[in-house]
């Protein structure tokens, strides 16, 4: 009897998860409530997968422990808000399909598994709001109670009715929930569990699965018109132990965040917060167990993100006619190069620098596959400015090569781009902003050397200005600091560190820069690069 | 008909940021916008300062909201000015808020031709900019046409530049134009932005405070002479330092400038920069000029 079982729900849970990770994006971009963090469709989505897993996975010998491996499965992969309410929905759910002993689920026991599902999620949730999943999971609730009231129709005609009840339910939560009604969406989690309901009737109806509307479709710029939470931190896990009390903890938690939700049995708990401090939420996990499944998400980066997703999918921007190809070294110089460029163009990245000098083929390859008709080279280093130009005189396109010697003044160069300019024009003004910036190096002297009067010992700090040496000795903030004396020269007001990947720590370096320029920002990045301890620029 | 500052009075909205207005010119009124946080409803500028509200967004886990001020709040001002003959009615630009339809359907409703309801196609300090050399007309006696002429010539030579901490509150209040192509998060990215025609235009991308403020300083350079003529405003929201900083730099490169007017963003403007915006306003006022090309 458990082999029928376990194909049919294993069909289900993959049908469910498939529906659901169809619309992801689209659920995502939805969610502003009770935080924007963007991240409903990807929460439930990994909630469901972890259910698939355990019953993937389940040695389950009959109808009860498979129930039990499933409430398990989605406790412990129950991720945000939603995924540990939709983890209690499964738990009411399971509860009752697990006690039932009819040899298939029919109309009946799937009303009940309904019921149960609300009861159970309505109770996990300290202070329930309508117009969210609470509402369609109720709502479905009381269409599969209405419709078997005097013996209903057969299960696939009830899932069929199910699925329009629940997109009425979702179309109303903007009438129920007012920061629906003026973010222009339905309630994100709601119409989660609509595609997973949707999933699971296309499954047992034997129908292919609707084809998913498009991610921005139905979604008004309005959406970004939202409310940030107050905290930062998203903060996850379980707690195992013998004797918890979510009671205890719940107020323990309620002190350091709000979106609180604390789910589970005395052995095992999923917590979810939103919090500045995520280790005291730990730290109280500690207290009342082992602590297990942690994830932490700033939700700020999360908001950030997805307004960028809504931003693209505003129409007002033409094609961009300039592209970039840019040689860099060092994974979060990359990162950099691309964000500065993003909103305003496209970019191809070349790897390379110093000692890793890309070919005109790499070159020419990447201005080739750039996005646009023309393109600008930052070639960000003296050795590969050959090679740009020749890519450049190869292309199948029109390509300027602004000479960039290094990769602060490549970023430089970027900050003067604007995608909608042709490249001559684009040539012209990061050529300006080049001239208007000091670029520096710190980095260790590779053999003994005298150079434009500095004496230099292998394996000191060697401190370069605009490729002339300023400094050599054993103190690596000595040299910093006469480099940055250097660059500053002049009226500066910004000076941007990019900081190698085996660079020495820089506390003492910032604080002897505070006292000594208190007047200049200071913008410190992690660049990642070899060899250069410190890229340096002035502006 | 001689225009004077006996029988003409001047009306802004909330978001020209002069909330004093009335207070320093006996012929100058005020209507305020709402500010709206959740259910609760404010005037601004009245129940709600500058200040008031930059404690409350700062505390506050909600966006506010911003609309403008009905039919029957400007009705209501017209009516109370009944003893003026001429009203000059200069608002936020149209297409940026209804403020500019709703003063011009209660100036149609009175029927009487005496309120002139003026597009300013641009906010906050612009607009007081504005008001304030109507106003130095009125005092020595203009006409419309004069005023016509100034008001044209304004649209097209004022100066006006802001920087953002962050594109999201535009963006939010669906006020971002072509700008959202600067939205930049990495790096302490600041976007130079003006208003033009009543959008908002990005003009360039510099990174941090300093290098904006700089940048506000260059433009003055290359777009003005230092002449007494050179009137400045400079407005702020919760960033009283930067507007300090602006200020110092202005006196150096312009002494003999006026800095007219100084004031913190009020609420609506605050709700839709947000925290950190920097404003910056000029116009060359050249009273003769002006009188000579209404010859």
């Amino acid at each position: 009897m458990l082999n029928g079982d376990l194909e049919l729900i294993r069909r289900l849970a993959d049908a469910a998860l498939a529906s659901l990770e169809a619309n992801r994006e689209r659920i995502d971009d939805l969610n502003v409530y009770p935080v924007p963090d963007g991240d409903t469709g990807t929460n439930l989505t990994m909630t469901v997968r972890s259910v698939v897993d355990a019953v993937d996975s389940t040695s389950a010998a009959n109808r009860h422990s498979l129930a039990r491996d499933v409430t398990r499965g989605a406790l412990m992969g129950a991720r945000g808000n939603s995924g540990v309410i939709f983890s209690q929905i499964v738990r009411g759910a399971a509860d009752v399909l697990g006690t039932v002993d009819a040899s298939t689920i029919d109309s009946d026991a799937t009303a009940r598994a309904l019921r149960g599902a609300t009861d159970a999620a309505y109770r996990a949730v300290r202070r329930p709001v309508e117009g969210t999943m609470l509402s369609v999971i109720r709502e479905l609730a009381e269409e599969a109670e209405a419709q078997t009231a005097h013996g209903g129709p057969p299960v696939q005609e009830l899932l069929r009715l199910l699925v329009r009840r629940g997109e009425e339910a979702v179309a109303r939560t903007p009438e129920q929930l007012q920061i629906l009604r003026d973010a222009g969406v339905v309630d994100a989690g709601g119409a989660g569990l609509l595609e997973l309901v949707r999933g699971v009737a296309a499954a047992v109806r034997g129908e292919p699965l609707p084809e998913a509307p498009a991610p921005t479709d139905g979604i008004g710029f309005e959406a970004v018109h939202q409310e940030l939470s107050r905290y930062r931190y998203c903060t996850v896990f379980v707690i195992e132990g013998d004797d918890l009390d979510r009671t205890a903890l719940e107020s323990a938690l309620e002190r350091i965040g709000d979106s609180l939700l604390v789910v589970g049995d005395p052995t095992a708990v999923k917590v979810h917060v939103h919090t500045d401090d995520p280790g005291a939420a730990l730290s109280i996990g500690t207290q009342a167990g082992t602590i297990d499944r942690i994830e932490i998400a700033n939700m700020h980066e999360q908001t950030q993100q997805r307004e960028q997703r809504l931003l693209a999918a505003v129409p007002d921007t033409p094609p961009a006619t300039c592209g970039i190809v840019a040689v860099v070294a060092g994974e979060g110089n990359r990162r950099l190069f691309e964000s500065l460029a993003a909103p305003v163009g496209p970019i191809g990245i070349v790897e390379g620098g110093q000692t890793m000098n890309p070919s005109t083929a790499d070159l020419l390859r990447a201005v080739q596959s750039t996005d646009a008709e023309q393109v600008v080279v930052l070639p960000n280093n003296s050795n590969v400015l050959l090679a740009a130009e020749h890519a450049a005189a190869n292309a199948d396109r029109t390509v300027e090569v602004v000479a960039t010697t290094s990769i602060p003044a490549g970023m430089a160069a970027l900050l003067a781009f604007d995608g909608t300019r042709s490249a001559a024009e684009n040539a012209a003004e990061m050529r300006e902003a080049i001239a208007a910036i000091a670029t520096g190096e710190v980095t260790t002297a590779s053999r003994d050397v005298e150079l434009d009067g500095v004496s230099i010992r292998k394996g000191q700090w060697l401190g370069l200005a605009d490729d002339r040496p300023v400094s050599a000795a054993d103190g690596f903030e000595d040299v910093a600091l006469a480099v940055v004396d250097r660059l500053v020269e002049g009226s500066r007001a910004l000076l941007t560190v990019l900081v190698g990947a085996d660079a020495p720590p820089l506390e003492a370096l910032l604080d002897a820069l505070g006292r000594a320029h208190p007047d200049l920002e200071v913008d410190v990045q992690h660049g990642g690069q070899p060899h250069y301890a410190l890229l340096l620029s002035a502006e | 008909m001689n225009l004077t500052n006996a029988n003409t009075a001047i009306v802004l909205d909330s978001t020209a940021d002069f909330p004093d207005a009335q207070q320093q010119h006996a012929n100058w009124r005020v209507v305020p916008l709402y500010v709206n946080f959740g259910t609760e409803s404010y005037t601004d500028g009245v129940e709600l300062t500058a200040s008031e509200f930059y404690d409350r967004l700062r505390a506050a886990n909600e966006t506010p909201t911003t609309s403008q001020p009905t039919p029957a709040d400007f009705a209501a001002v017209y009516e109370e000015l009944a003893g003026y003959e001429r009203i000059l009615s200069i608002h936020l630009a149209s297409n940026l808020s209804g403020t500019y339809q709703s003063a011009l359907t209660a100036a149609q409703d009175l029927g009487d031709g005496r309120v002139r309801v003026i597009d300013s196609e641009s906010a906050s300090v612009a607009i007081t900019l504005l008001a304030l050399a109507i106003q130095r007309r009125l005092d020595r006696g203009t006409t419309d046409e004069e005023i016509d002429t100034l008001v044209r010539h304004y649209l097209e030579t004022h100066g006006l530049l802001f920087t953002v901490d962050t594109l999201e509150f535009l963006a939010r209040g669906g006020r971002i134009g072509k700008a959202k192509a600067f939205a930049g998060q990495l790096m302490h990215v600041k976007p130079i932005l003006s208003i033009r025609g009543g959008e908002v235009i990005p003009l360039k991308r510099v990174r941090g405070n300093r290098k904006a403020i700089q940048e506000f300083v260059r433009a003055l350079d290359t777009q003005t002479e230092d002449t007494p003529a050179l009137r400045v405003g400079i407005a702020h929201a919760d960033a009283p330092e930067r507007m300090r900083q602006l200020e110092k730099m202005v006196r150096d490169l312009r002494p003999q400038a006026q800095i007219e007017f100084e004031t913190s963003l009020g609420a609506v403007i605050g709700a839709h920069a947000g925290p950190g915006t920097v404003g910056f306003f000029w116009f060359t006022d050249d009273e003769q000029q002006s009188v000579r090309s209404d010859l």
